[in-house]
């Protein structure tokens, strides 16, 4: 329990974010729409998290999650950079039409 | 019910909503904006879990920097109007769609019950854990090399952004 709030809820909605995350990743084909999804399945590991610091009640929690944000800014300028020199080379972000490296 | 739980299903409620909204988008800016509508859900769901701090980091570096980011590249490489993907492989489809409800169900059987094995109240008191200048007492004190060694990453990922986005000199 934090406050009123019991960590079953937390972890159901942080449970049903990331299989939402995971449909994105699994069933799109837009290289950036697949890249948010990441992002949501991130934010969904992170609620969970946090609940857990605060049912806790240690800072460790927000600690983690801190840092998580802070590697998730790097990963989300990296990643747009790639898929920026990918579309330049390619003309195309449809992670189909990206086959150099299948056969 | 309280008014604390009761905002809390509702922020989570709006969260998992339009996060399903992301994943159905046609169109990759609407996707980016229904995430930045789930993202200060997800803000709204920190703060009645007792973060402050982290809320207000959601807002200004997820929904305000990353998000922004990822609008600025579906822009600058005008592929929001590109025509609708249906490369037509229903399989793929199909094996995906089992996957994600194998998942779904591993994960809500796994974590039923997982929050009563956590003992009662220990730790700190409320007040302190929302606390942003106790949180940051911690960070500079026992974190300390953890952020300065993110700060060294996050140079390294600006470097590396700009290396991979460069465009090469013709010869």
């Amino acid at each position: 329990m934090i406050g009123s709030i019991p960590l079953g809820d937390v972890l159901l909605v942080s449970a049903a974010l990331f299989s939402i995350g995971t449909a994105g990743v699994l069933l799109r084909r837009n290289a950036i729409q697949i890249f948010l999804s990441i992002e949501l399945m991130m934010n969904a590991a992170n609620l969970a998290l946090i609940g857990y610091g605060a049912a806790l009640g240690t800072h460790e929690g927000q600690v983690i999650v801190f840092f998580v944000i802070a590697i998730a800014a790097a990963e989300a300028s990296v990643g747009l950079a790639i898929f920026v020199a990918l579309f330049r080379h390619t003309e195309t972000i449809d992670v189909n039409k990206i086959n150099l490296l299948k056969w | 019910m309280t008014i604390q739980r009761l905002v809390f299903d509702a922020a989570g409620l709006i969260a998992i909503l339009f996060g399903g909204l992301m994943v159905v988008a046609r169109n990759a800016v609407r996707g980016v904006l229904t995430l930045v509508v789930a993202f200060f859900a997800l803000a709204v769901c920190y703060v009645m879990l007792l973060s402050p701090f982290i809320a207000a980091v959601q807002v200004i570096v997820y929904a305000g920097a990353i998000l922004v980011l990822f609008l600025f590249v579906l822009m600058l490489l005008n592929i929001g109007h590109m025509p609708p993907e249906r490369s037509g492989r229903p399989m793929q489809t199909f094996l995906g769609s089992v996957g994600v409800l194998v998942f779904a169900a591993l994960l809500l059987g796994t974590l039923r019950g997982a929050g009563a094995a956590i003992p009662a109240t220990t730790g700190m008191d409320p007040a302190a854990l929302a606390d942003p200048a106790s949180l940051s007492r911690q960070f500079f004190s026992e974190y300390l090399l953890h952020f300065e060694a993110v700060s060294v990453l996050l140079l390294a990922a600006l470097v590396g952004a700009f290396v991979l986005a460069r465009r090469e000199k013709k010869p």
